[in-house]
């Protein structure tokens, strides 16, 4: 099953929130790599038909999804940034009500909605009113909503947000797991949230993509190389305004950096393995200094 | 179904919700309480009773004047007035040797309004007139309607109504069946005649409006919109749900408030004489609707529904098109109180009285011969148009709603 974005492009007014962007889905897992305001969520709102295209076509299987309507509607699962849901009903109640929105026969959706209670870790607070939820037991029945219909498409728009470290843990897992034959779209800006899962992470920066490819891919093309350097800790505000830097560690006097650099920035610098965080640092990565840099 | 369930459900588990409910019931109480309690009979010691004792007591002196209200029963009643007018009672300067004398007219007053507004005037009114009409005059009550009627119809008051509006109130005034049939309706006059049931209806117009007005916007106020759009029946279905969900809660408020407030009043206070011509009611006497008690209480709550249908319909579309619960919730209160201040303007009084808000006020604006309009060839009282006026823009609103909602978009 082929979900295909065909030049798509959204303006609002003089804004471009999405520039011809061409991509082609056939299963499995999708990464979508950007910062905040890189057009991540208008992306997956069109791909969720949830506004239309200013220019362009988004198709599955060679069909307009907009034309598709409720058909191609029944095969989507999606999990909004901002996830709302209705604070009196409970989680039960909750998923109950998307199921028949989801056009879920009853006994089918008594069914779905159990197995999803217990699959998501929910069944201790089935019937506890959704408002008095944890922040990560919320995104858990965000994610058993997304599921209710078994969808094909599945979009996760910055699904680990505001989760601890063990609840992103638990929702890689879980989504390695579900993944199967479906397509699954999942945007962060947090790169371990893909990095292990993802067939396909896709780099999207100012409305297009600008990079594609697996993690290994990703990372053999990336023009730079990756040092570790101990400097004084005078030093490092100048390192940091020439290179873009991916940690800092202090130590005492010195400061451990880790820099990425064509060529050895430091007398003293260790080459080290490149992991997908350092391709992010170089394709989104700020240096000191530059115009909305944080240091 | 279950959609719908949920959908209701959502409504009603707000904590507003139930507290505006609470409210509502309180009013009901009220109006209850101050309708039933507005009907007063003075007994032989010239002592004041209300409630339904004293409808109880009226309705036995009442009684006794049951009937044709023909020549002869009218001689009967200025004779009786006459009587009465000349005791010992009635004559004292001590106010409770005046009420002991006005109990004794408690039972032929309703016929003695009959006798004053005919020989006041159409414009005029004048409690004690029936004190210098003699028994052989007062049985001219039909002829004299008419007559000020013609006379009103011909002076510089009704300057303003073209001939074919003329003849349609002449026409109806002569078309009443004479003589009028009489029996004390004391619970229809209560609940048709007060200010409680108008009153009621708007407040229940208004939490209806309330309890509806966040059916559609709530969703993308809670950010629980683009999951109800990207999902299958998130654009059809469930709107249909939505609506049906509004219609259902409107319906049941609006029927439970005033079939509770109708039926405790008419129990309380007896349901006789439903089947007698309004204009055997206090205050009745001028109207040009040739219908029963029973048919203007059915006109009554069935033109409020319409105008409950209709504002809360507007309600709903307001909060889907805007998106703000806040706006939608205003609309009720807009509705009802803007004809309130345009009235105010003479160039606009004449269209106020097609305004939406005359729909819940029907018990009010019955006896009001200046609502008369005329639509090409056909006159007709404003009562009829705001039925099919507001039926036929309810009808028309359902579909722009439904379809605002299911083509929303989520910026």
């Amino acid at each position: 099953m082929e979900l295909k974005t065909n030049k798509l492009t959204k303006r609002f007014g003089d804004i471009t929130a999405v520039n011809s962007v061409s991509l082609s889905m056939t299963g499995g897992v999708y990464g979508l790599l950007g910062e905040n305001g890189a057009g991540k969520t208008t992306l997956m709102r069109m791909l969720c038909t949830l506004m239309s295209p200013t220019e362009g076509s988004i198709t599955l299987e060679g069909r307009d999804i907009f034309k598709m309507d409720s058909d191609y509607r029944s095969l989507l699962g999606y999990l909004p940034q901002d996830f709302g849901f209705y604070p009196e009903f409970t989680v039960k109640d909750y998923l109950m009500y998307i199921s028949s929105v989801k056009g879920l026969r009853p006994a089918v959706a008594a069914k779905r909605v159990k197995g999803l209670i217990h699959a998501t870790g929910l069944s201790k607070v089935a019937y506890r009113k959704m408002k008095k939820l944890s922040g990560g037991m919320k995104r858990r029945a965000g994610i058993a909503q997304a599921m209710l219909n078994d969808p094909k498409i599945l979009i996760l728009d910055e699904p680990t947000a505001g989760l601890d470290p063990n609840e992103r843990i638990r929702f890689r897992n879980l989504i390695s797991e579900i993944s199967g034959n479906r397509t699954v779209l999942l945007s962060t800006h947090i790169v371990s949230d893909v990095e292990y899962i993802a067939n396909e992470i896709l780099l999207m920066k100012n409305g297009s993509i600008i990079q594609k490819g697996s993690s290994e891919a990703l990372i053999a093309s990336m023009p730079q190389r990756v040092w570790k350097c101990s400097v004084e800790k005078s030093f490092v505000p100048d390192l940091a305004a020439r290179y873009r830097v991916s940690n800092i560690r202090s130590e005492k006097n010195l400061a451990e950096m880790r820099v990425l650099s064509a060529e050895m920035p430091v007398p003293g610098a260790v080459e080290t393995e490149p992991v997908l965080e350092d391709v992010f640092l170089y394709y989104f990565g700020e240096k000191a200094g530059d115009e909305d840099a944080l240091i | 179904m279950k959609m719908l369930l949920f959908e209701i459900k959502k409504i009603l588990s707000r904590p507003l919700s139930r507290f505006v409910l609470l409210a509502l019931a309180a009013v009901l109480v009220f109006c209850t309480f101050m309708t039933v309690n507005d009907v007063r009979y003075t007994d032989s010691q010239g002592v004041t009773h209300t409630g339904p004792g004293a409808a109880r007591q009226l309705h036995d002196q009442m009684s006794q004047w049951s009937g044709y209200v023909t020549s002869d029963l009218l001689a009967r009643v200025v004779t009786e007035n006459n009587r009465i007018n000349s005791t010992p009672q009635a004559l004292s300067s001590d106010v409770t040797e005046n009420n002991k004398a006005y109990s004794l007219t408690q039972g032929f007053s309703d016929i003695r309004e009959y006798i004053n507004q005919a020989f006041s005037g159409q414009t005029d009114y004048d409690y004690y007139r029936i004190d210098s009409v003699s028994p052989q005059e007062a049985g001219q009550i039909y002829e004299r309607r008419i007559s000020n009627m013609e006379e009103y119809l011909n002076s510089s008051e009704a300057g303003r109504m073209s001939a074919p509006q003329k003849d349609f109130l002449l026409s109806q005034y002569k078309a009443l069946e004479t003589p009028l049939y009489y029996e004390p309706a004391i619970g229809w006059n209560a609940l048709l005649d007060s200010a409680y049931m108008p009153t009621l209806i708007m407040i229940t117009v208004l939490i209806t409006g309330f309890l509806v007005s966040g059916i559609f916007s709530g969703e993308f106020q809670m950010k629980s919109d683009a999951i109800l759009f990207s999902s299958r029946l998130g654009r059809s279905r469930a709107v249909l749900s939505k609506i049906a969900a509004g219609l259902i809660t409107t319906t049941a408020v609006y029927w439970a408030a005033v079939l509770l407030f109708s039926a405790a009043v008419l129990i309380l206070l007896g349901a006789g004489g439903g089947g007698c011509a309004i204009q055997t009611g206090f205050g009745y006497w001028e109207s040009f609707y040739n219908i029963t008690f029973i048919q203007e209480f059915l006109i009554t709550v069935l033109g409020g529904y319409v105008g409950t249908l209709f504002i809360a319909g507007a309600s709903m579309a307001v909060s889907a098109l805007s998106r703000s619960t806040v706006l939608a919730v205003t609309v009720p209160f807009i509705l009802v109180a803007l004809p309130f201040f345009i009235g105010r303007i003479d160039l606009l009084a004449p269209v106020t009285g097609l305004f939406p808000d005359q729909l819940l006020q029907i018990s009010a604006i019955t006896d009001d011969i200046s609502l008369v309009y005329q639509v090409g060839g056909i006159v007709t009282g404003s009562i009829p148009l705001l039925f099919i006026i507001y039926g036929i823009l309810f009808l028309a609103l359902m579909p722009v709603l439904y379809r605002i909602y299911s083509r929303a978009e989520i910026r």
